[in-house]
């Protein structure tokens, strides 16, 4: 059984367009997430990766991280409103909790929660679409005359979610095996499992990276393969989806704030930088027609 | 006179936060192209001995390292193994964390291009490594989707394709089948003939390499206590640790025949200038320790006409193709086959961890699975946490392991580790008898030495006793033989052999026990049963009385 967000080959324009193309593209969509804070913005992100995912036929890796997301989300919604005591619109009064004490839940503290988690599943959805459409070891040679002397860099960077996956499988199946009367596997225990299983099997790729001559000679990356297609145009979308991010945080679109009570600027600059993450996202599926032109 | 390839001096090596050293005082020199095996019982040190040959050890693994160590001139305590990387390589026990690409084709590409090897080179080093390793058919597979011994193999031909000085392995047959065990290390002989290539294998199973080797080297409690000829490092095994002697040469000591043979030839030849001719015939097993008196009734696993299909990701195959099964309670199985037989799904089938496509899979008494990596079963840092309840201990109770609750697993020993396990699987799964109606085992033995697998095979034959059927996927010959009654034979996902193991491990050239094929005899025969055989040939030959 593989995981949903396993690389698996794909003739799409994403998959095409190389390694660094698809990975500033989509690092550009999770930008957003970290530096607008505005919900119809993240909203827009969010949008903006669904029509990345879809057109990159990674729909079932970007159901997962929805689904792991949402999860994660609710989680942090409800941890948020139990311990931050801001906000002016109190809508539970003095609920005792073990260790917090009493306690006043607000629709602000709450909503900062949600917007924390909306960035979360937005990073999680892009990062799963990427995992499941580029593949890992042209990032590891991409990332080889960057992070030469360290191996373990490059298989943090190119190999610790596909490992994560493959491990979360495994796992997964293992906990499937476990008698009725085991202790069940919780999420929480999973997760643990799971962190701490891929850093170490990541150190243990590394250590192979390393003797197989990551280190050793001149960077060199595949040499007479097929070139990618379509890489300006993702670099393009990319950097403009990036820049117009940048630039609206500068010129203050999309202002948010939820203390002391939650204000979500709805504006038209706003709304249209909303709209305009999904139609760039799709901009360079739009006119793609697929296949691979060879080198010279 | 060329400078040693490997030059260790008053070695001692400590892991972080460890009591012990795991390496005390050892001196060794490895000339350019020796062949040497490196024995020793679990956890002797064998393992840290090759990590440190390749800088692992002390540059991922951290620790206190004293003495002095040399690999090809360069001092390992400075030169870590990304410079070793060119002169050495690796195949560590765990093949998963040894496969770093996404495709075979591309493991194997990926250390040439790293060297810059051109394009042609590179297929062509590829396309030979995996002709010689019999793995053309995988190349352009996912690494993701492919058995475990397949993933060894992969990582075998990843270390082989740059041609390195010395070839460092870690128990490199525990997941091939007897064929491609046989063919790796002949594989390997040629490699060190044609190429010089120095080569070390730690391995357990010694009566697959030792004739093959020119040297064998002995650890025991982190030091070098044997190194020396093959031939030597027998007499020493049978006098100072049995379990680092092969079955051969436990035969002939048994027999009383002096010099132990190295090697099926040696030890034909020394019977046949005795007087003692290949059998030729079948020899009935003995009767065994455990085994059940008055069989339970009822079926542990019925297997009806299975087909199971599995999706690769790219398209669908079919891994069993019509099985067609029946094991009764009390019964001891191994199911052996070729690597990517279908032996794990079968397993996984049975424990409803995949579906049918057509036929049907029952386990009426319930089935409990202990995956190939015990090690993914334990997710708390206290053995109680992980049982618990009193039915939980209960389950600890089975498997010896009341005194480790609270022990983290991680700190058992490999052996504790996969007792636990089988507790993790087996809990609640109890019957009126207090076992599972069917419990199965994927490649139990690998990492275990000869003494550990005679405990897992007397507590298999315990829990049989009590009417459990236990079903064992295992690629290891003598230890089905000492372990099961019956025998299924898995080819292509189709059962192609099933009956008892005297009449399946039978006169076969790799499906037999090193005793079985010294003696030309059929049946699967240990030491202890082949000597009483050898010793009524020479007191008939002499006319004398058989002394059992």
């Amino acid at each position: 059984m593989r995981s949903p967000i396993a690389y698996r080959p794909r003739r799409t324009p994403l998959a095409q367009a190389g390694a660094f193309a698809a990975s500033v593209y989509l690092t550009s969509l999770a930008v957003v997430a970290f530096v607008c804070s505005n919900p119809i913005v993240l909203a827009g992100a969010g949008l903006g990766v669904v029509v990345a995912g879809l057109a990159a036929k990674a729909g079932r890796a970007l159901a997962a991280s929805a689904r792991w997301g949402f999860s994660l989300g609710v989680f942090i919604v409800l941890v948020n409103g139990l311990v931050a005591q801001r906000g002016d619109t109190v809508i539970v009064y003095g609920l005792w909790l073990p260790l917090l004490g009493h306690t006043d839940v607000s629709a602000e503290a709450l909503a900062e929660g949600g917007v924390l988690a909306l960035r979360i599943l937005v990073v999680m959805m892009a990062f799963a679409v990427h995992a499941a459409s580029v593949d890992p070891d042209r990032v590891l040679r991409m990332l080889r005359p960057l992070a030469r002397r360290s191996a373990l860099t490059a298989t943090l960077i190119a190999r610790l979610v596909p490992l994560a996956a493959a491990d979360y499988v495994r796992l997964g199946e293992a906990a499937a095996l476990r008698g009725p009367a085991a202790a069940p596997v919780g999420r929480a225990a999973l997760a643990r499992r799971l962190v701490a299983g891929s850093l170490d099997r990541a150190v243990d790729v590394a250590a192979t990276l390393e003797l197989r001559g990551y280190a050793h000679g001149p960077p060199r990356s595949a040499r007479g393969g097929p070139r990618p297609r379509y890489v300006a145009r993702f670099i393009v979308v990319g950097i403009a989806i990036g820049a117009l991010a940048v630039g609206a945080r500068i010129a203050g679109v999309g202002a948010y704030d939820s203390y002391p009570t939650v204000d979500v600027a709805t504006s038209m600059p706003t709304l249209l930088l909303a709209a305009a993450v999904p139609v760039l996202a799709g901009l360079p599926f739009a006119t793609a027609t697929g296949g691979w032109r060879r080198r010279g | 006179m060329a400078e040693p390839l490997i030059r260790i001096r008053g070695l001692g090596y400590r892991y972080p936060e460890a009591a012990e050293e795991s390496l005390s005082d050892v001196d060794l020199e490895i000339e350019p192209g020796e062949l040497i095996v490196l024995a020793g019982r679990s956890g002797s040190g064998k393992t840290t001995l090759l990590r440190a040959c390749c800088g692992l050890v002390p540059h991922y693994h951290g620790g206190d390292v004293r003495g002095e160590i040399q690999v090809a001139g360069l001092d390992v305590r400075e030169h870590g193994p990304a410079e070793l990387g060119s002169v050495v390589g690796l195949v560590s026990q765990d093949p998963e964390t040894q496969v770093v690409s996404t495709t075979v084709r591309a493991e194997l590409e990926l250390p040439l291009e790293m060297r810059g090897e051109a394009a042609a080179a590179r297929s062509r080093a590829v396309e030979e490594v995996a002709l010689a390793l019999a793995m053309a058919q995988l190349l352009d597979r996912p690494v993701d989707i492919l058995s475990g011994g397949e993933l060894q193999r992969v990582a075998l031909a990843a270390a082989l394709v740059g041609r390195p000085h010395l070839v460092l392995l870690d128990e490199p047959t525990s997941q091939l089948d007897p064929v491609a065990g046989d063919e790796l290390i002949g594989l390997l002989r040629r490699l060190n003939g044609e190429w010089g290539t120095a080569i070390l294998i730690a391995e357990h199973r010694l009566e697959r390499c030792l004739a093959a080797c020119d040297r064998a080297i002995a650890m025991a409690g982190g030091r070098v206590a044997f190194d020396g000829a093959p031939r030597d490092h027998l007499r020493w095994a049978l006098k100072h640790d049995p379990a680092l002697a092969t079955p051969g040469a436990r035969l002939f000591d048994l027999a009383g025949l002096g010099t132990p043979p190295v090697g099926v030839k040696e030890a034909r030849q020394a019977l046949s200038d005795r007087g003692v001719e290949p059998l030729d015939e079948s020899v009935p097993g003995p009767a065994r320790n455990g085994s059940r008196r008055s069989p339970p009734s009822g079926s542990a696993l019925d297997v009806r006409k299975a087909w199971v299909e599995l999706d690769d990701g790219n398209t669908a195959r079919d891994v069993l193709r019509g099985v067609h099964l029946s094991i009764a309670r009390g019964e001891r199985v191994a199911l052996m086959g070729r690597n990517g037989a279908g032996k794990t799904t079968l397993l996984r089938a049975a424990a409803g961890r995949v579906d049918t496509v057509r036929g049907k899979v029952l386990a009426p008494g319930g089935c409990a699975l202990c995956p190939q990596s015990p090690g993914d079963l334990f997710v708390r840092e206290r053995v109680s946490d992980e049982l618990p309840g009193e039915t939980g201990r209960s389950a600890l109770a089975a498997t010896g392991l009341e005194w480790a609750m609270e022990a983290d697993p991680r700190d058992l020993s490999g052996g504790e580790r996969q007792r636990l396990a089988l507790a993790i699987v087996m809990a609640g799964r109890a019957g009126q008898a207090g076992v599972p109606g069917l419990l199965c085992l994927d490649e139990p033995t690998r990492g275990l030495d000869r003494a550990r697998k005679g405990d897992l095979a007397a507590w298999t034959a315990g829990l049989t006793a009590r009417g459990a059927a236990v079903l064992i996927a295992t690629h290891d010959v003598e230890f089905a033989a000492s372990f099961a009654e019956r025998v299924v034979l898995l080819g292509d996902g189709e059962v192609i052999a099933d009956g008892p193991v005297t009449e399946v491990l039978s006169g076969g050239w790799y499906f037999a026990t090193e005793i079985a094929r010294i003696l030309g005899a059929g049946g699967a025969i240990l030491p202890e049963r082949g000597a009483e055989l050898v010793r009524e040939r020479l007191a008939r030959a002499s006319g004398g009385v058989v002394a059992r």
